[in-house]
């Protein structure tokens, strides 16, 4: 989009598919943030050399690996032009569910039992804002407190512990050298990849993403799709709260409290515009990288924990007001 | 508008009727959906009074009545302010954030130079908040949703920060005397959100700037078109808001006595929930200072029921969650039946 927004070049005619070129060319525009990425890196590693310790690495990764696998699924609601403030909710009920069953039944059931919680908790979402008609983002912000009401509910307020070893090892193995959440998290961008550019269901979602009215008068399925999204969305949610469950070997109501902001920040700053229309999984890994790594540099460097918040928050507006800046350029141009 | 230009002078009377008709439909539209918000707040609210009254121990009792009375007074007022920023298409998520950090450095403000500069330091603060908000939202063009969602966060931190996470102490009594002195029986929170209510009223209701806001939040583009200077009605309501949650905290702070960094955390929820349940649409342009006044209430009487029944806090978000889907359903439902009542004669 960039690219060819900066090239006064007459568009040449394309299929309908994207080119292997196209994509890469893309992909070389969104760089810069990968750039960023790695400064950071090198920067924090001169400061704190503890940084690149295998240790602090895998912390690292895990990190990006629970925003991430949450990010993914917004990285989708994002790109359809919605929004879901409930993470925290979800991610709370679907480890608590988690970390209830675990005790009488197989790590398999519990976690396919914290999925289905997850789609559910997403259709909710979903049905409250396509059929009630609420925006997306106060709806979600309603469901957020119900689901952590009930989260706290179903707890009493306590710790569920996790005491099945079998499952904190699941969870928080290595597969060679990188932890299994990261694994899952680089396999799930890929499938939000090729989700969003080569499916029906992805080419839909951008479609009603960038203009809804167009949508429904081309007859596509927009109701439908977006209850789907919130489901898909759910799913992951609920993906990234069974590795969280097993990282912290317990559950709580508030375990992921404020974790929106995170995800939320990760994909928008990854590049996926809030408007909708378009979704990058790449840049949403990149994202993810980056705040984990900015998050860890600011423990290495003795920071107050409280300036993450400052830092989160400033960073995710930042990156919406250079798109919203670089966007409206763009159709200057365009209409000039 | 395709009516002159397409109607030549022959079915001028055509016109004229189709306009009459119109006009009618539109004014039935509006009863309907004064009806729908005037229900949408007035019905709860009877119902949770009359819950409260018979089945609620010690729900009429003096004390009782003070604290529920303080409690929706400082909800009130944050609501006006949020009110406003509805009603301009906003909306104001770092509300909560922004009253922590007013309460908190008015608290300290007070421990070292005095009650009312204390008060008027934290007003200001939450002014200043309002307008970072506004600033964000006008000036770098980024969504009010995301961008105060973004500076609740920040909000937060810097709270946090100046607390050190650390409780404050106020020392001064008469600061503290505030919340709980009462005038004539009433207590002087509730009097102040009385005044400011009024004072809203009539800013939204008969001054110029009432009808901006109106324009605004009715068509942002018509009202450019007008001459209305958007961003400046937009800027201001931010900042109105982020006021208001300076006043709400500084109450808050000598309600309370001693303020720490996490205090009126999901504020934010509260607030949004009685502005649409007091009838002010989502969809921008319908300011309505009562029925956010009338919500707040209802909201501190359900709040307080639950407290006196001893039901656990948890079940208080539940409350609160469903009270939000309630307040938004009805705001929904409401617009379509308008929409219904229109497209469905029209076309």
């Amino acid at each position: 989009m960039t690219t060819t927004a900066t090239t006064p070049a007459p568009v040449p005619v394309q299929d309908e598919r994207p080119r292997v070129a196209e994509v890469l060319k893309q992909f070389a525009g969104r760089q810069y943030l990968l750039g960023v990425l790695v400064v950071l890196c090198v920067a924090v590693g001169l400061a704190r050399p503890a940084f690149w310790g295998s240790g602090n690495l895998s912390n690292v990764l895990f990190q990006a690996s629970f925003v991430g696998l949450a990010a993914c699924g917004m990285t989708m609601l994002i790109a359809s032009g919605l929004l879901d403030l409930s993470v925290g909710g979800t991610i709370a009920v679907a480890s608590i569910a988690v970390a209830k069953v675990l005790p009488s039944t197989t790590i398999g059931a519990a976690v396919l039992l914290a999925l289905v919680i997850g789609a559910v908790l997403g259709l909710v979402n979903g049905l409250l804002v396509t059929y009630v008609k609420i925006a997306p983002f106060i709806a979600t912000l309603g469901t957020l407190y119900l689901f952590l009401g009930a989260a706290f509910i179903w707890t009493d307020g306590k710790v569920v512990p996790i005491s099945s070893s079998n499952y904190r090892a699941f969870t928080t193995g290595e597969l060679g050298p990188l932890p299994v959440p990261f694994v899952v998290f680089v396999v799930l961008a890929v499938v939000t990849y090729l989700v969003l550019q080569r499916t029906y269901f992805g080419r839909t979602l951008r479609a009603f993403g960038s203009n809804e009215r167009a949508a429904v008068l081309a007859g596509l399925p927009v109701n439908r799709t977006k209850v789907a999204v919130f489901v898909v969305a759910g799913i992951c949610f609920a993906l990234s709260g069974v590795f969280m469950a097993g990282r912290l070997s317990s559950a709580e109501g508030n375990m992921a409290m404020g974790f929106e902001m995170d995800v939320i920040a990760a994909v928008v700053v990854g590049g996926t515009a809030l408007r909708g229309g378009r979704g990058t999984a790449f840049g949403t890994v990149v994202g993810a990288l980056l705040f984990a790594v900015l998050a860890n540099a600011l423990n290495l460097l003795g920071v107050a924990s409280y300036w993450q918040y400052v830092l989160t928050g400033a960073v995710l507006v930042a990156a919406i007001a250079v798109g919203a800046r670089r966007s409206s350029a763009a159709e200057v141009r365009g209409a000039g | 508008m395709p009516d002159a230009t397409l109607a030549p002078g022959g079915t001028a009377d055509l016109v004229a009727d189709e306009r009459a008709r119109s006009a009618e439909l539109a004014r039935r539209a509006d009863s309907r959906r004064q009806l729908l918000q005037n229900a949408g707040v007035a019905v709860p609210f009877l119902i949770v009074l009359v819950l409260g009254l018979t089945v609620v121990p010690h729900f009429a009792s003096g004390s009782n009545i003070t604290n529920m009375l303080v409690n929706a007074a400082i909800l009130a007022i944050v609501g006006y302010g949020m009110t406003l920023v509805i009603a301009v298409r906003g909306i104001d998520l770092s509300v909560g954030s922004a009253q922590a950090l007013a309460a908190c450095v008015a608290a300290s403000a007070v421990n070292s130079a005095g009650p009312l500069v204390g008060a008027l330091v934290g007003i200001a603060v939450g002014a200043g908040l309002g307008l970072a908000n506004g600033l964000v939202v006008t000036q770098l063009r980024v969504p009010g949703f995301i961008a105060t969602l973004s500076t609740m966060s920040v909000f937060r931190g810097l709270v946090l920060l100046f607390t050190g996470g650390a409780p404050i102490m106020i020392a001064s009594t008469s600061f503290k005397s505030v919340a709980t002195a009462s005038l004539l029986g009433i207590p002087v929170p509730f009097l102040v959100a009385v005044l400011l209510g009024a004072a809203a009223w009539f800013a939204f209701d008969r001054m110029r700037f009432g009808k901006h806001v109106v324009a605004v939040g009715g068509s942002p583009e018509a009202a450019v078109d007008t001459g209305i200077s958007v961003n400046r009605v937009v800027l201001l309501s931010y900042l109105v808001s982020g006021a208001a949650a300076g006043i709400g905290g500084v109450l808050l702070a000598s309600q309370l006595g001693v303020v720490n960094g996490s205090v009126a955390a999901g504020l934010e929820l509260q607030a949004i929930a009685i502005v649409v349940l007091g009838g002010t649409s989502m969809a921008g342009g319908r300011p309505r200072v009562v029925g956010t006044f009338v919500a707040a209430l209802l909201l501190s009487m359900i709040n307080s029921g639950l407290n006196l029944l001893n039901v656990p806090s948890f079940y208080q978000y539940v409350a609160l969650g469903a009270l939000l889907v309630f307040a938004l359903s009805i705001d929904g439902a409401q617009r379509a039946a308008v929409r219904r009542m229109l497209e469905g004669r029209l076309s």
